[in-house]
């Protein structure tokens, strides 16, 4: 009977304490989202004005007296035909992806051999080469902007998209490289022996053996490079002005303003249509960009 | 048999060597694509800036004129440069500054275990993610001097009296471009400092824990010790950013209302390029050149110190 009893009042206060546990995470819990709340408003509320506006009748934009954080007329999506139909939207876009591709290519046909020689074929010197070679990310664009505009205008592809493709690896192939060998540190020796002994020369072990383990590693080359040229504005404002060349964000920011008039709906919507899904696409691979720039091999 | 193994021993060693100069070849030459890149690209126009800058060179002007430090004090006495100069400098300071206040509290708030810690985290980066342009074009039309969002809830809060328009009066604009080079740039010292936090063994703060430590302790002893480095490698790459960023005061205020958002970037741009005088605005580029030396240095150091761990 007291056995019972003091089991059943052991049983009880294990339960308080679960209780009390689940109500101290909870607590936790809650405070954590409220800290986070101003944060979330800070960072999100810019794109939710983004989408407003680009969604928004010329007429709901401008009315002064109703709220303007939603919809007083039926959302149109006027701006966004506007766009593709009486501007160079549609170039730009054409224009950004191949000018990402070019890029993305010249930094891989650049930046995964030198990466593999940095990393893996223990040359002497090579700490100091990598180290050279990082330097070019850190020299930035407005240093080189007044000299590069020279070299441009040697090659005869100012005012074209060309232009930006022979000026962005300046900035993805130090990146790249350096997060190439950091993933070219990480596949162990043994794979490449073995293909060395199997008799594959040396390009044979690195295309058979070495890239396919590092497939991760390129493609996240590749996003760097796609993403670092979407955030450029400099060169493409330099080296390009006429319209139908332009890559996105250039266009939107110079083509799209007649005089003085800003044409919001249409600015918003082309700044968001292209904005988001790189956004998007770069905080997947955000963490890696971190431990790419803070730390010489990637975990 | 001592002979016969000699030759072998020789013979392995030849072979060897061989095979090692082979190797030395073929990775030099594969470094030799991205170094000749970077050294034409990036190592001659840096070294061409300089000759640019000690010479009269525009637009115009093919062959170019020897003219000593003519361009750099000339820049000195122009006051809309050492205006550019201290902006920037200010600028960035104070930017840093609080980019890494809200960047220590969202990163000690993101570590936590809480659900949906993932989504919640995707969303506070976008500053960071999103083109630079395109969100200074967002903020250009938050700041709009008739329809500022900005002011119709700051207003509505009672935050703010009458509707300063944020991008034209000459005390609001430098605080406006601050705060959206703040709002870029604070999810990136978060995540840095994230990377950091998660660095720190947990067995670590557990053991702090037994002993006794308090919260504060162990962060004072633990946590941030050993998150130190890796915030300072984050606010060194944030410098460099910051320092030569042009897109946000461009798109924002092209520098105005009466240069009192002048940068140095923008100044070089309105010199070099738009009016073609490219050896003054190579000049104007390179004053940023003493204050990124060090910076760099202490980046590269530190890469070193990592590379050899």
């Amino acid at each position: 009977m007291n056995g019972v009893e003091a089991l059943g009042r052991r049983a009880a206060l294990l339960e308080e304490g679960a209780r009390r546990a689940q109500a101290r995470a909870l607590r936790r819990y809650v405070l954590v989202y409220l800290g986070l709340v101003p944060f979330l408003f800070i960072a999100v509320f810019p794109v939710f004005w983004m989408a407003i506006t680009a969604f928004k009748t010329d007429a709901d934009l401008v009315n002064p007296r109703v709220f303007p954080f939603w919809f007083h007329q039926h959302p149109t999506l006027g701006h966004f035909t506007y766009l593709f139909q009486h501007t160079y939207y549609g170039d730009w876009i054409v224009n950004t992806m191949l000018i990402a591709a070019c890029v993305s290519l010249v930094t891989l046909l650049l930046g995964v051999p030198g990466g593999y020689a940095l990393a893996r074929l223990g040359l002497p010197g090579a700490e100091n080469m990598g180290i050279a070679i990082f330097l070019g990310y850190l020299i930035p664009p407005i240093l080189l902007f007044i000299p590069l505009s020279r070299v441009v205008a040697l090659t005869h592809l100012i005012d074209t998209r060309w232009a930006l493709v022979l000026v962005y690896p300046t900035f993805t192939v130090p990146y790249c490289t350096w997060l190439l060998s950091g993933f070219f540190k990480t596949v162990p020796p043994e794979i490449e022996e073995a293909a060395l002994v199997d008799g594959c020369g040396r390009v044979g072990a690195l295309v058979r053996t070495v890239l396919p383990v590092s497939l991760a590693g390129i493609l996240t080359a590749v996003i760097f490079a796609f993403t670092l040229t979407m955030q450029d504005f400099l060169y493409s404002l330099v080296y390009v002005s006429v319209s139908d060349q332009k890559p996105v964000p250039l266009g939107v920011a110079t083509d799209l303003i007649r005089g003085d008039v800003y044409f919001w709906g249409s600015l918003m919507a082309g700044a968001l249509l292209v904005g988001v899904p790189v956004a998007i696409l770069y905080s997947f691979f955000l963490d890696q960009f971190i431990s790419g720039i803070t730390s010489a091999a990637v975990k | 048999m001592a002979d016969a193994e000699l030759a072998v021993g020789r013979r392995v060693g030849v072979r060897h060597r061989a095979f090692t100069r082979e190797r030395l070849v073929f990775g030099y030459s594969l470094l030799v694509p991205a170094i000749l890149y970077m050294a034409l690209l990036v190592g001659v126009p840096f070294f061409f800036s300089l000759y640019l800058a000690l010479s009269d060179a525009s637009v115009g002007n093919q062959v170019a004129q020897y003219v000593g430090l003519r361009n750099f004090i000339a820049i000195f006495q122009d006051s809309t440069v050492r205006l550019a100069l201290r902006n920037t400098i200010v600028f960035t300071v104070i930017a840093g500054i609080f980019k890494i206040v809200l960047g220590t509290l969202m990163a000690f708030l993101l570590v936590q275990e809480i659900p949906g810690k993932k989504f919640i985290r995707s969303l506070v980066v976008l500053p960071w993610t999103l083109p630079v342009a395109i969100s200074a074009l967002a903020w250009k039309w938050m700041f709009d001097p008739q329809f500022s969002a900005i002011n119709y809830v700051a207003t509505r809060l009672h935050l703010i009296h009458g509707w300063p328009n944020w991008l034209g009066e000459p005390g609001l604009a430098p605080a406006a471009v601050i705060a959206v080079n703040v709002w870029r740039g604070f999810p990136f010292a978060a995540i840095v400092l994230m990377a950091g936090m998660s660095a720190v063994p947990p067995e670590l703060l557990d053991a702090a824990k037994v002993d006794g430590a308090t919260f504060f302790l162990r962060y004072q002893h633990i946590v941030i010790p050993l998150i130190a480095p890796i915030l300072f490698v984050g606010l060194l790459f944030d410098t460099v950013f910051t320092l030569s960023d042009i897109s946000i005061v461009y798109l924002l205020t092209m520098g105005g209302p009466e240069n009192f958002t002048e940068i140095l970037p923008t100044r070089a741009f309105e010199i070099g390029i738009q009016a073609g005088a490219l050896g003054r605005g190579a000049a104007i580029a390179l004053v940023l050149f003493p204050i990124l030396v060090p910076v760099v240095y202490f980046l590269l150091r530190n890469l070193r110190r990592r590379e050899a761990l």
